[in-house]
């Protein structure tokens, strides 16, 4: 494969993290437009852990999950009185506040392959592990995309739980969820908190891929994509999001002459995809369908 | 078995209920009647804590669940209908069942299992429900795609399925015709049989004074009356807040 074309795999990819991270807040009903900070908190961990501890890729993505999902977790229990357009004001909010204090945090170390660390508008240079590790470009790929279908085939398996089940139940009807005793709040800061989770892991592995990683990067755009990305490609199954990824980063980028003009391309096609499927391609309804059918037939 | 005592809820600077108090007892059905706007459906949402009371409190059988969030309050026996049909619509009906059924906490089995794992189907269980309900012949169908009376009774049917004691129900016979409404009254006096307290708002007076054991009139989410269907409908106060003149 052409060096480009594994760029291009591997930005989808990295960004089916936040497009997945998008769609869990979607599931419970509330929309976000912050779970760009969360790819940054694990952007910065992972960054952070690699180079100036030396720790171990596993370590660093698993740190990179837990402290994101931490500080969603903090979000959504400060937000729990929240909903609807003030939920998706404040987590904005906290990704603005989040990306700001970026330009101000400055903690820099000297070593043999330059000066790493946080460094304020600078960024975070020299995130050297792949190059360390002797990771080509192929092989990055290959965990990317193993850790995006681990991710996948986890939440099709969950999709079946009770846990995902009531989860949706809330995002469509919250009274009539509570009202046969399911406890919102629950699904509600569990959910928050996964996103952060996978949006951190996702982040992580951006970092170790870009090897440098700056505050202006972590923008209101990138959570705006991965948004739009779920809401194209439809809340009924987790493959969804990846559709909208596809769709965006697939076609419209890695077809050269189009990609120039990607933005306003995605802007229409993603205003035409929603008069067609106003629940985004493959929708809670047409899932339901397809089990009706499937159902149906080994009855039959 | 329902004690409410002189609870209000203010909405900006309109008192919805103020200073209310009546009791339900157990194995009763008691009509909760008034005008447009007296309060009514307000009152089912404190008892089930959509929102909170403003003052006073709420006890079921003696245990007070005014500060109860309305999943717990469930779980202590409380369910109900909504007076704007609402339903999981791109569910099917049997589904609509299984949603309540599946919170029961008595079928726990571990956590993991009961978080994690596949769903416990009980076929059986949400059969007998739909049956009893009259759905019996809509298992397989769409929620969204029942006619209007038979959505209503499977509202009703997933109140039933989340075994309460005291059930809820907000103008369940609105938009009914004459044969649905006896059906419909047949159907409440059915869960009485089975032991169930019922307080039932509605303004169909043909269902209220056809099937209630006592009925409390509201106004300006105040009570004006209480007492059997005779005695409220002679009563001069309640004739003079249905005509608009109180
Ligand atoms: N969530 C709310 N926010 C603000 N005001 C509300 C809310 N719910 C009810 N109200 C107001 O409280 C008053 C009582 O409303 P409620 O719905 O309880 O009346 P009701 O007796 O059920 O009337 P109806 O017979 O029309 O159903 C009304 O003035 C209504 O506008
Ligand atoms: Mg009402």
């Amino acid at each position: 494969m052409s060096l480009y074309f594994v760029t291009i795999l591997t930005n989808m990819t990295l960004i089916s993290f936040i497009a997945i991270s998008a769609y869990l807040i979607l599931i419970v009903g509330e929309v976000s437009f912050g779970q760009q900070a969360f790819f940054g908190i694990g952007a910065y961990i992972t960054a952070t852990l690699t180079t100036l501890l030396g720790l171990d890729i596993v370590i660093a993505l698993f740190f990179s999950f837990m402290v994101s999902a931490s500080f969603a977790l903090v979000l959504s229990v400060l937000t729990i009185r929240l909903s609807g357009f003030y939920f998706a004001v404040a987590s904005l909010s906290f990704a603005e506040l989040f990306r700001l204090s970026l330009y101000k945090i400055e903690y820099t170390v000297e070593t043999n392959s330059g000066t790493v660390g946080p460094n304020g508008p600078e960024g975070f240079q020299n995130i050297r592990w792949i190059f360390e590790n002797n990771v080509s470009p192929d092989n990055f790929l290959v965990i990317a995309v193993s850790s995006l279908l681990a991710l996948i085939i986890l939440l099709i398996f969950m999709e079946n739980s009770k846990l995902f089940k009531n989860a949706r139940l809330v995002g469509k009807d919250q009274i009539v969820a509570q009202s046969i005793g399911i406890r919102p709040f629950f699904y509600r800061v569990g959910f928050i908190t996964l996103a952060g989770g996978v949006a951190g892991f996702g982040g992580g592995l951006f970092a170790l891929f870009n090897t440098y990683i700056e505050p202006s990067m972590f923008g209101i755009m990138l959570g705006v994509h991965g948004l739009a990305y779920s809401i194209i490609g439809g809340l009924g199954y987790p493959l969804g999001p990846l559709i909208g990824v596809f769709i965006d980063i697939g076609l419209l980028e890695s077809v050269r002459f189009l990609s120039e003009y990607r933005m306003i391309l995605f802007g229409g096609l993603v205003a035409a995809i929603l008069i067609i499927f106003p629940e985004g391609i493959i929708s809670p309804r047409l899932i339901s369908r397809i089990k009706r059918k499937l159902v149906k037939k080994t009855n039959a | 078995m329902l004690k409410i005592k002189n609870i209000g809820k203010n909405f900006g600077g309109v008192k919805a209920v103020d200073d209310l108090s009546f009791n339900v007892d157990k194995g009763e059905i008691v009509g909760l009647i008034g005008p447009n706007g007296s309060g009514k459906s307000t009152t089912i949402n404190l008892i089930c804590g959509v929102f909170p009371v403003d003052f006073g409190n709420i006890s079921v059988n003696e245990q007070n669940i005014s500060s109860l969030p309305t999943h717990e309050r469930v779980a202590s026996g409380i369910s109900r209908t909504f007076q704007n049909i609402r339903l999981f619509k791109d569910l099917s009906v049997w589904q609509n069942i299984w949603v309540a059924l599946q919170q029961d906490s008595d079928q726990s089995s571990g956590w993991m299992r009961e978080w994690f794992g596949n769903s416990k189907l009980q076929k059986e269980k949400i059969k007998e429900i739909l049956v009893f309900s009259g759905l019996g012949d809509r298992f397989d169908d769409l929620a969204g795609n029942l006619s209007f009376g038979e959505q209503r009774r499977l509202e009703l049917a997933r109140a039933i399925a989340s075994k309460p004691k005291l059930i809820l129900l907000d103008e369940p016979a609105a938009g009914m015709n004459s044969d649905e409404v006896a059906d419909l009254r047949q159907r409440i006096l059915d869960l009485k049989k089975l032991g169930l307290t019922v307080l039932l708002v509605e303004h169909v007076m043909e269902l209220v004074m056809n099937v209630v054991d006592r009925i409390v009139v509201l106004n300006f989410g105040k009570k004006i009356a209480e007492g059997s269907p005779e005695n409220i409908q002679n009563n001069k106060d309640v004739q003079k807040a249905y005509l608009g003149g109180a």
